[in-house]
């Protein structure tokens, strides 16, 4: 090939690689990023207000607790170092069991108003509840053990057909003592009195620190029925169960409890 | 995985292989100028340019008979290679280590500009795609620019291997 024709070639080839590189060098289809999103937690709190007042059937202004649908669950590794072992108390209530109320009561419902509560959601201070449960409700699913072993190990009796054991060995109770904001989430930080007997022949009183979140209030209507209000509390909080003397090996010295509260205006 | 991809890759292969080749080939020519008379140094380089692209073919070649280890048969062939004319065209490269051929230099100019129009027309396509195009013509270049270097590099080896048997071969005489 001729000088003139390698000129040619040689001036071709470095206008098409040119145009490539240039091409290339553009930053066009560089991605815009949004600018990064903060990292500070965003917490809003309305200023809700819910009060049992006397759970007048019919009065809006009154929350009352929907049982059938709240529970009290508890789980723990099973021999302390497998899965989870869990169960929930067929019988509970928000009730500030009295020593005066601490009785067998011939009944097939809770023989105590679920009164003793109160939720201010934006003044946590007004903020409290009290609770029970029957530990002898305890439902694993399993009856050998639910009315077996279990009724041994945690020092309470069998259930009595139509009777609500809310005696002093058979009922396991939580006081609030202090309710703040949780500073990290839209949560409450709630510091309770766990109260239970276990194995030991006096009640033994625990301090706890739990978390509490709440479920705003919102209207709900099925069919033509009447629309309604609910609103949820769930409390979630752990206990060593060895210093209620409860020496089981079957399950771990930690416990978790959750309690799922939901609540209506009907 | 689609067959696509696989096809897409072994266009690149090729296209790293052989697309540095034309630029090379003009630049040495342009640097060498015209030079009527033989065996001058820069007349011996320039011929030894067909051997550079040979080189280039051998090792692609050598990569090819990697890819299919160790399973050699017709039909581990026929499925493996996505582009076989293409390929077969870059394996007659290996051709110019035959004198005969690469005294005609220019036939290798002629056999790697398939290649270079291979990625000239992949450019213009992927200049036509707004979203994709242009991360794939970064792609396409830097594939140019390891070409031109790998192409350079053989030639050097080339030439460096040439002058040293060269050298041992007048010691001897």
């Amino acid at each position: 090939m001729k000088l003139l024709s390698n000129k040619t070639l040689m001036l071709l080839l470095l206008i098409i690689s040119g145009s490539g590189y240039i091409i290339s060098c553009t930053h066009d289809d560089d991605l815009l990023l949004p600018p990064p999103a903060s990292n500070t937690v965003v917490i809003t709190r309305g200023t809700h207000i819910h009060l049992p007042g006397t759970l007048t059937t019919g009065d809006s202004t009154q929350w009352k607790v929907d049982k059938a649908h709240s529970g009290v669950l508890w789980s723990t590794n099973y021999v302390g170092a497998a899965g989870l072992l869990t169960g929930r108390f067929n019988q509970f209530g928000i009730h500030n069991v009295t020593d005066a109320e601490k009785q067998n009561y011939i009944t097939t419902g809770q023989p105590v108003k679920d009164t003793s509560w109160a939720f201010y959601e934006n003044e946590p201070a007004k903020t409290y509840f009290n609770g029970y449960v029957q530990i002898n409700t305890s439902n694993t699913g399993e009856p050998g053990r639910d009315a077996g072993c279990n009724i041994k190990a945690m020092g309470t009796t069998l259930i009595v057909p139509g009777t609500q054991n809310l005696t002093d060995s058979n009922i396991a109770q939580i006081h609030t003592t202090k309710v703040e904001f949780d500073p990290l989430s839209n949560d409450y930080i709630v510091t309770l009195n766990l109260t239970w007997h276990g194995l030991s022949p006096t009640p033994i009183t625990q301090s706890i620190v739990g978390k509490l979140k709440y479920i705003p209030q919102a209207r709900v209507q099925f069919g033509t029925a009447a629309a309604y209000s609910v609103f949820g509390l769930q409390l979630e909080f752990q206990f060593n169960c060895r210093d209620f003397l409860v020496a089981s090996t079957s399950i771990s010295d930690k416990i978790n409890i959750e309690c799922n509260m939901n609540f209506n205006n009907k | 995985m689609d067959t696509s991809f696989y096809a897409y890759l072994q266009q690149l292969e090729l296209l790293g292989f052989f697309t540095g080749y034309p630029l090379l080939y003009a630049a040495t020519l342009f640097i060498a100028g015209n030079q009527p008379v033989k065996n001058t140094f820069k007349s011996r380089v320039v011929s030894l340019l067909p051997f550079a692209y040979a080189l280039v073919g051998t090792l692609y070649l050598g990569l090819q008979l990697k890819n299919l280890y160790p399973n050699y048969s017709f039909e581990n062939v026929r499925l493996s290679i996505q582009h076989p004319w293409l390929t077969g065209w870059a394996l007659l490269s290996v051709l110019f280590w035959i004198p005969f051929l690469a005294k005609k230099k220019v036939l290798s100019l002629f056999h790697s500009l398939v290649f270079f129009f291979l990625f000239v027309s992949d450019l213009l396509s992927n200049l036509k795609q707004p979203s994709s195009g242009a991360a794939a013509i970064r792609n396409d270049m830097k594939i140019y620019t390891g070409s031109l270097l790998f192409n350079l590099s053989a030639f050097a080896l080339v030439v460096c291997l040439f002058f040293i048997a060269n050298y041992f071969k007048k010691k001897n005489q």
